[in-house]
């Protein structure tokens, strides 16, 4: 049992914060890589910063979706009551399988597969986390 | 008593065997898990606004300080000799020098799917499997240098930049800092490419695999790779000795990091220490 400095408990068991945040991301996360194939690839590619060379963005509904080296990436938008305007959460899967990402305070982001060094944001900072 | 950590190039053959042999029944009895568990968990990005211990954050040095001696415990409860080497990764920068040796940590993964197939950590051997990983693959990785697209790992130079900075850490406490000791040496850059991941993130893309994850605790050489910057640290209090760990106060309510850091006299989750009492270990360990 952790507490956090305000002294909220932070990563209880039995925290049921499943949805868009963080942690319970992270949970669906680690249940999933049990027996499951969570692939390797870091993901980067945002609708507002591709080229629009490998784009299937499906208009109207902000859902992002995409195949890279033979996988599909999925990327559906989490709206939060309590962010500003414009400023989404993502959900992210990878074939179906959930791939943590959390976001940088630079705007960049980094996934599991990659934690020490930021995707920008555009497809070929996402392509050496596949060769990863 | 404090006992000794000693560069891992220094090791005698008993000391690397006594080593091994602790972490591979720290692995067995289920408590080696437990710490990759634990790092995954406390990795909050700054883009978040959870409050960040581990990383991005000025307590990234006393966390992980606490969490080496942690796992300290755990080895020495199966063997009261052993203790983490440290590897200097400005001197020891080769592929197949300490660590990397048949009888340490075993050298780099194959090019195939990046499986370390020497040493005492490699799957082959039946003793180390990933039980919490990124993937479903079980074995240990790594790709040392980064073959396809070769790195370096950091310099004396690199690491001096940091050194010399008389200040512990700044607002905004996070991976955008310019200027202070703690981001330059957990090395969040700015721009992209390899400019954008110095001396401690550095390293960990250096040697590849399951070190660049957020299941890098996989790696024994996690542990190797952080006692030498906790040494670093060291290094850097005694240079400057009238600096300490920073921020003194809570950032106030109202400003955007409150909350978010931890204050030198503030507890570190997940333990009770505070940073301010992390400071010195001299009590319990010295550097050889």
């Amino acid at each position: 049992m952790v507490v956090g400095v305000g002294g909220v408990p932070v990563g209880a068991a039995g925290d049921e914060d499943a949805g868009g945040t963080r942690r319970g991301v992270l949970r669906g996360l680690m249940v999933a890589a049990a027996g499951a194939a969570l692939v390797p690839v870091a993901l980067a590619a945002w609708p507002e910063e591709t080229d629009g060379k490998n784009t299937d963005v499906r208009a109207g509904d902000g859902i992002f979706e995409e195949t890279y080296r033979g996988r599909l990436i999925r990327g559906v938008p989490i709206p939060s009551p309590e962010q500003e305007a414009g400023d989404v959460d993502w959900h992210v899967t990878v074939d179906g399988r959930p791939l943590h990402l959390m976001r940088r305070a630079d705007g960049s982001w980094l996934s599991m597969v990659d934690h020490y060094a930021p995707a920008p944001g555009h497809l070929d900072g996402g392509a050496h986390g596949v060769h990863a | 008593m404090a006992y000794t950590r000693k560069d891992v190039s220094t090791l005698t053959r008993t000391e690397k065997r006594r080593f091994v042999k602790a972490m591979l029944e720290v692995k067995r009895r289920g408590e080696y898990d437990e710490f990759v568990r634990t790092h995954i968990e406390y990795y909050t990005s700054d883009g978040e606004d959870d409050l960040r211990t581990a990383h991005m954050a000025p307590s990234f040095l006393p966390w992980h300080r606490q969490f080496l001696l942690d796992l300290e415990k755990a080895l020495r409860r199966v063997d009261a000799s052993v203790s983490v080497p440290y590897w200097d990764w400005t001197r020891d920068r080769t592929t197949t020098s300490a660590p990397w040796t048949a009888d340490l940590l075993g050298g780099t993964g194959r090019r195939s799917d990046r499986q370390v197939m020497t040493g005492p950590f490699a799957y082959a051997e039946g003793n180390w499997r990933i039980k919490v990983g990124v993937t479903d693959e079980e074995f240990l990785t790594r790709d040392l240098g980064r073959a396809r697209d070769p790195i370096q790992l950091p310099t004396k130079a690199d690491l001096e930049r940091a050194l010399k900075d008389p200040v512990y850490d700044a607002s905004p406490w996070d991976s955008t800092v310019g200027k202070g000791f703690r981001n330059k040496l957990e090395g969040w850059g700015s721009g992209r490419g390899s400019a954008s991941w110095q001396n401690h993130n550095r390293v960990h893309r250096w040697v590849g695999g399951a070190m660049v994850g957020g299941a890098s605790v996989n790696d024994p050489v996690f542990w190797m790779h952080h006692a030498f910057v906790d040494l670093v640290w060291s290094r850097w209090q005694r240079r400057h000795r009238e600096h300490r760990y920073l921020p003194a106060k809570p950032p106030a309510p109202g400003s955007a990091q409150y909350r978010r850091v931890v204050a030198r006299h503030e507890k570190l989750p997940p333990w009770d220490v505070t940073p301010d009492q992390l400071e010195d270990h001299g009590r319990i360990y010295r550097y050889a």
